[in-house]
């Protein structure tokens, strides 16, 4: 799938995640900003490329502002964002969760 | 811009307000937080995101903020970057690009490192052979001009045929590139003057910022060495920017002021040209115009016109 428009999904309270996803040329780039980035980045990021990968996206850019979301509200924010940025919110992704 | 588009509050259970902000056009404004019976912080970060979900609803992914200097830390918490900060206030920015992105846009030499490189910012209001001059200035000395036009269109020309005029004005010199300014340069969103408390603060502030946007974002990326003014006798905005520019922009990048250009003993103004279109005189200023200027002119002179009947003011910048 490809990004048509840039889409924001989550907040910036506790134990959520604010994404930020827009077009790219090539390739997935994220920004991450975590105050637990030092112990847990390499994890949140992983979840948000494995999460775009499934969802068959190759192009994005990501910025990320974490405060604290556990994996499974990591992943519910990345679906989020990518079906508004895809325009494809009518038809959810449910073998992605 | 001094209007608010929508403004925010949140309430607690006693119907009692804890924190309120607002927006107008990308930028985030009057941000105000009540910390007490909260956990520190929270008020906060929960306006922020309703405000940011909010432009994201109109498309806006892109926001600004200006802030004193003590609560900018809070913003970089959720996500912001400083661009400039004075010993007034910060600006900062977030969202889906930054000046990172604007200034990776601009086309560059392939040397460019090894090269002079000079920038000039300007309006353009519209193009004449004084703007005309002080490009050529630059393009003698260096190997490389870049010339930032104001991309905010608030002007008696609009953005687009202020930028072509320069385009076409400057197309045989074959060093000189024609960029738009963005919202880095001489912009909109850098005028928050809303907190300050007198003009002539306001200015100086808002010129020290933009002048640290361009010292510290934009010219180190293109390897500008120069930049170059013209003098400016007449107006007080644009000579206290000159000199806060002296100031702030040196040593690291030096300060070329070239004097305006006269025909016989004037001084060329693109003041003067709207006056004229406005007074339906345009032989007076025929001189003061390259020949790509003076066609779009006669072309469209009846728009131009219309224009200033509808309001546009002709006598500011």
């Amino acid at each position: 799938m490809e990004i048509k428009k840039t889409a924001i999904a989550g907040t910036l309270e506790s134990s959520d995640i604010q994404l930020t996803i827009s077009a790219a040329t090539n390739g997935i780039s994220i920004d991450l900003q975590s105050d637990v980035k030092k112990v847990f980045g390499d994890q949140i990021e992983g979840v948000i490329k494995q999460t775009l990968s499934d969802m068959g996206i190759a192009a994005a850019k990501v910025k990320a502002v974490d405060k604290g979301a556990l994996d499974c509200v990591i992943k519910a924010r990345t679906i989020a964002a990518v079906q508004r940025a895809t325009e494809t919110t009518e038809q959810p992704a449910w073998e992605v969760l | 811009m001094a209007q608010i588009d929508h403004t925010l509050g949140i309430y607690n259970d006693q119907h009692q307000l804890v924190a309120t902000g607002s927006v107008a056009g990308n930028v985030l404004k009057y941000v105000g937080v009540c910390n007490k019976e909260s956990a520190q912080g929270s008020h906060f970060n929960t306006i922020i995101s309703a405000l940011m979900n909010l432009l994201a609803e109109r498309e806006i992914f892109h926001v600004f903020v200006f802030t004193k200097n003590k609560y900018s830390a809070s913003f970089q918490h959720v996500g912001f970057k400083e661009l400039a900060h004075t010993d007034l206030g910060a600006v900062l920015e977030t969202g889906d690009t930054d000046v990172a992105d604007y200034v990776a846009r601009i086309p560059q030499a392939v040397d460019q490192a090894q090269q002079r490189v000079a920038g000039i910012v300007m309006n353009a209001n519209p193009f004449t052979l004084g703007h005309r001059y002080l490009v050529e200035q630059a393009a003698k000395e260096n190997d490389r001009v870049y010339v930032f036009v104001v991309q905010d269109n608030v002007s008696l020309f609009t953005t687009d045929e202020r930028r072509q005029l320069v385009q076409q004005g400057t197309r045989d010199l074959s060093n000189v590139t024609v960029v738009s300014g963005g919202q880095y340069m001489v912009s909109y969103v850098t005028f928050p003057a809303y907190f300050l408390p007198t003009p002539n603060e306001a200015i100086r502030y808002q010129t020290t910022i933009d002048a640290r946007i361009f010292k510290n974002q934009i010219a180190p990326r293109l390897n500008i060495q120069t930049r170059y003014l013209g003098s400016e006798p007449f107006s007080r905005t644009t000579g206290i920017y000159n000199q806060v520019l002296r100031k702030e922009l040196p040593p690291e990048i030096m300060v070329k002021v070239i004097d305006r250009k006269r025909v016989g003993q004037q001084v060329i103004t693109a003041t003067q040209v709207r006056q004229a279109i406005a007074a339906d005189k345009l032989e007076t200023v025929q001189s003061f115009l390259p020949a790509t200027t003076l066609t779009f002119i006669q072309q469209h002179k009846r728009t131009l016109q219309s224009r200033i009947q509808e309001g546009m003011t002709i006598n500011g910048n």
